[in-house]
Formats: structure tokens, sequence, C-alpha cells
């Protein structure tokens, strides 16, 4: 057992890092607008296709392919905040429309990549190469790295929400958007601020799941799936806790796939989430709103 | 639904009857059965998410449940199509059952993750199971429809456009028979003010569960139809192509209003066709239809969509 049970550790490692990743900045626009950003995996894709022209096609290198992903990213979600979010502040039924505009624009997206790039498939370079081990399981370099990366950008980001000011004005504006706009923080820069940091972390996490999968139109959406249940087992409210939940989804996808094969682990995972929420409707750790 | 209403929708029924007398090619034929079909899950959509005010964003999976009960049915197990199509209604329906469970206590956002989340899981059950499913490539050459030697496929489709025809008004009167009893307004009460309307002896959690039942069963046996129409069973239709598509039909038709995504269905249903057909647009139809959506939704916010308020005014003649 020995044997299996460390690599399939270390793998529910790196699914956990990549899905507190995504968790985490699905969970920065959640608590600062209230708004649930359905493209986040799309933002994701698209980070992961502009690396790969800039560093491919272009041949500009890896590194200024990735600085190219993750603006893109960027563009893309200040754009999707101003043009399909902004409108609709204020709205009482803005969440249920947030999700339909942000749905409609991962749709947008998606098919709009598919028309530009074609349906071939491609694939990043890793950023380091060769293998490393971990507690003796062999694990190439580049998912090594995400495990450390993965930590050290959830830190940097608690820091920054905790610690600077425009960071805490994030979470100001997330408690209370008015009496925020009283002491003077700019409510509106403030949004746009917590998307385009969302779709950094979205095409951060894009160009870095390029280099281990095909990168298809499909490359963010798919995890997307994942990264919700990630949200409602660990709750939205608090980063901390998505954090960890991402890291017990992963370990128990791990697992799963260990013990049940790849088949049926989608739909068990799904199962235990539907018992988690039948007992504790706000999430595993979440509290009651 | 005044009586305007009624007439408008009588007359449209009649007309669609006429339809196969002026339109004989089977192309044209064919649109007007898809739309039909897309129709029947549009207004069924409407009825959780409209009219009940139920976040519910996994209603293609009932669909797509559907499409692949039947799929499985008729080339797993060689049962008459004719047993497949209401089967998949009854697949749906359980279906329903289960994810009403945890739908029927969360709040919010919660609903909209959850049911969206069971959609895309259907899909990844489908595509990971591909000795049943076919996978990624679905299940092709389903048995069609025939009574004794008559295949529905026939005489360009004349039998198939009325049972698809026939499943859209079942449905819709159904759901309309539904929205005026007292369960139908009850809904109304728990979408308009849930808290007063629990305070009226109306159990919400119940309503939820029933609410996401009905609205499966014509979904599911829609689905059961277009497998054994199209003969192909294939994952797509989980997608979030198909969801957007027919989520548009609903907010263009307006949320809650039932007959208005029957409408919204066939326009858009022959919109989407026409640029399918034409060439550079295939892939853009999508990028098409999802704009539209927004533009509705930025021009009309509490318009297109009167789940929370639109219903408070005219709802009194309904």
């Amino acid at each position: 057992m020995d044997g299996v049970l460390i690599p399939t550790l270390v793998s529910g490692l790196l699914l956990g890092s990549l899905y507190a990743l995504m968790a985490s900045g699905l969970s920065l626009i959640w608590t600062t607008l209230g708004v649930f950003n359905f493209a986040h995996g799309a933002l994701m894709t698209v980070g992961a296709y502009f690396a790969w022209t800039v560093s491919e096609q272009l041949g500009l290198g890896l590194f200024t392919g990735f600085v190219a992903g993750i603006g893109a990213a960027v563009i893309a979600g200040v754009l999707i905040e101003l043009l399909l979010v902004r409108p609709f502040y204020g709205n009482r039924s803005m969440m249920l429309i947030t999700v339909m505009t942000t749905l409609a624009a991962s749709t947008i997206l998606e098919r709009g990549i598919s028309i530009i790039w074609g349906p071939r498939l491609k694939q990043l370079p890793r950023v380091v190469e060769g293998q490393v081990e971990i507690f003796g399981a062999p694990v190439s370099a580049h998912e090594a790295l995400i495990i450390v990366l993965a930590p050290v950008v959830l830190l940097a980001l608690w820091w920054y929400t905790g610690r600077t000011r425009s960071g805490r004005s994030l979470r100001a504006v997330g408690q209370n958007a008015s009496s925020a706009a009283l002491i003077g923080i700019d409510v509106p820069r403030t949004f746009s601020l917590a998307f385009g940091l969302s779709a950094a972390l979205a095409g951060l996490t894009g160009v870095l799941l390029g280099s281990i999968r095909f990168v298809t139109p499909g490359l963010g959406t798919d995890p997307l799936v994942n990264a919700m249940i990630v949200v409602i087992f660990g709750g939205l409210g608090s980063m901390g806790a998505t954090a960890g939940a991402a890291y017990v989804i992963g370990m128990m996808e791990a697992l799963l796939i260990l013990w049940l094969g790849l088949y049926w682990t989608p739909a068990v995972l799904f199962m235990a989430l539907i018992l988690v929420l039948v007992f504790r409707p706000n999430g595993l750790f979440g509290r009651a709103a | 639904m005044t009586r305007n209403q009624r007439l408008v929708a009588l007359a449209a029924l009649i007309l669609l009857a006429l339809v196969p007398a002026v339109v004989t090619d089977t192309y044209t034929r064919h649109i007007f059965i898809v739309a039909f079909i897309y129709g029947t899950v549009a207004v069924n959509w409407d009825l959780s998410l409209g009219l009940a005010g139920l976040f519910n964003f996994g209603h293609l999976a009932f669909f797509g449940i559907g499409v692949y009960t039947a799929a499985i049915l008729t080339t797993a197990l060689d049962i008459s199509p004719w047993l497949a199509i209401p089967a998949g209604g009854v697949t749906a329906a359980i279906a329903a059952l289960v994810i009403a469970l945890p739908v029927a206590k969360l709040q919010g956002i919660y609903v909209v993750l959850v049911t969206f989340a069971f959609g895309q899981l259907c899909m990844q059950v489908v595509l990971s199971q591909g000795d049943l499913t076919g996978g990624a490539e679905g299940l092709v050459r389903l048995p069609y429809l025939s009574i004794g030697d008559y295949a529905f496929i026939r005489d360009f489709r004349f039998a198939y456009y009325y049972v698809a025809l026939g499943l859209l008004t079942v449905s819709v009167i159904s759901l309309l028979l539904l929205a005026h009893s007292p369960f139908g307004k009850s809904l109304r009460a728990v979408r308009d003010n849930p808290d007063y309307a629990a305070a009226r002896g109306i159990s919400v959690a119940r309503q939820r569960v029933l609410v996401l039942v009905a609205s499966a069963v014509f979904t599911g046996i829609a689905g059961g139809f277009y497998a054994i129409y199209l003969r192909v069973a294939s994952p797509e239709v989980f997608g979030f192509s198909v969801a957007t598509l027919i989520l548009s039909m609903v907010l263009i038709g307006g949320a809650g209003s039932i007959l208005g995504p029957v409408f919204a269905a066939l326009a858009l249903t022959f919109a989407t066709e026409a640029m399918a057909g034409t060439r550079g647009l295939e892939e853009a139809r999508f990028i098409i239809v999802a704009a539209a959506m927004i533009t509705v939704l930025r021009i009309a916010p509490s318009g297109a969509i009167n789940i929370f308020s639109r219903f408070l005014t005219s709802g009194r003649k309904t």
C-alpha cells in the first residue's frame, strides 16, 4: 500500500493546490461583490491560450507568455465586470442576473476561443524540467512547483486583503459598500480591483494547468465544476475555509480515484456533497448567513 | 392568463397544427420539431425558474437524463422506443427528487451552484461510462418510432411533427393548469414573499421538491423523444451552449409567463438554425445568442426576469 499511497497523496495535494487557486479567486469576488463569476473557468482558458500564442507561436519565451496570459485574463475579467456586472449593481436580483450574464460570458469566451485558435490541441512547456521526490514519490518538478506556489500565492492574498490599505478596502466594500463609500473608498474602483485580481488568479491557474493538460477551449470550464464543489463544501464566505476545503476535496478525489477508479469518482464526490448539504446547508465549514 | 392571451395561444396552436399542410420540405419541418422540443424544455424550466423562483441551473440535466435513458434502453436493452421515451420522464423525475433533497434547504447562490454542478456531473458520468453511453462519441443509430410498418420519418416527418407538437401542447396545458391551481398560486406566493408564505403555512421545502419533480417529467420525456427523433445521444446536451440557448428562450420570452418561452423557442430555434446554415456563423451563433440574452437582461433586467417583481402587478389577473 505504501508504494501507492504516497503518490496518491501527492497527486491529491496537486489537485488541492489547483482547486485552492481557483476557488480563492471565486471567493474573492463573492466576498467583495456578492457575485459568483461563472466565467472564471473561461478566464483560465483565455490565460492559457494567450500564454501559448506569445511563448510558442511568437517564440517570446515562457516568462513573457505567462505575463501575457495573466494580463489577457485580467483585461477580460475587468471587461466582464464593466459590461456584465456593473450595470446591475443595486438591482434586487443582481445575484441571479450576474449568474446568467457571466454564464453567457463563459459561452462567448469559450466559443470565441475555439473560433480564433481552432480545435487543435496545444500544450504549454513546463516551467521547470526534471523530477523531484516528495516523501520518496517521484513528481515532475513543474507539479512540485505548483504545490509550493499555491500556498505562497494564498498567503500573499491573505496578507494583501488583511494588511494593506487597498486590500482592506476590498473587505470593507464587501462588508458594507455604503459605509465604505462614506469613509472615502472608491467603491466602483474596488469592484474592478476585485475582478482584476480574481482574473489574475484565474490566468495564473490557467497557464499552470496548460502545461499539465492539453490546452483546449474547455480547459478551465471542466475543473470549474470541482472548484464549485469546493466552494459549496467550504462556504464562500471566508478565504481560509475555501482553501481548506480545496485541499480536503483534492485529497478525497485522489483517494477515491485510487479506490474506485476514475469513472465513479465524480459521482461519489457529488453524492458526498449532497449528503453534507442535507445535514449542513451552509457547507462543511460554513456558518449560517 | 387573460382571455386575449388564451385566444392568442389557441390561434397559435391551430396555426401550428396547419403548418404541415403548407410546409412540405423535410428541413423546415425538422426545425419546427426541434423548436417544439426546445420549447417543451424551456416552459418546464420556466416553471421552476420563473414561476417558482427557484434558482435551478441544472434543468438541462433532466433533459440529458431523458436523452440517455431512451438511448440506453433502446440500444442496450432493445426496449421499444414507445416505452423508452416516457421512461426518460421517469428517470428525470427520480433525478430531480435526488437533487431536490439538498436544494430544498439551501439558500441563494448555493442553490445555483448545486444544481449547476449536478448538470456538469451528469456529463462527467456519461463521459466516463463509455461502455454504456458511448462516451464522448455518444450513441448513434437508435431505433426510430413506428406503428406497424409506418415509420414516423416518412412523408417528410409528417408524424414526428405531430408527436412533437402534441408533446409541447400537453406540456403547456398541464403547466397552465398547474399555474392556475392553488398549488401554482402558492408557488408564486413563495417566490414573491417567502416569509409571508411560510407564515401562512406553505412549506417552502415541500414546494421546491414538488416543483423540481414536476418540471423534470416533461423535460425528461422531451429528452427521450429528442434522442429517438435524432437517433443519436451526445454528451453535448449537458454543455454550456445548449443551456445558454434554452435559458435565453426563457428570458427573452419572459420568465414566469409560460407562453412567452414557447414563442421565444420557435423564434430562436429558427434564428440559430438559419445561422448554423450560414458560413462563418456555425460557431458564432452561440455567441450571438449569449449576447442577445445579455442585451435583454441589460435593457429590461426586471422586465425580462419577472421572477421577483413583475408578476406582483400582472399576477393578480392570472
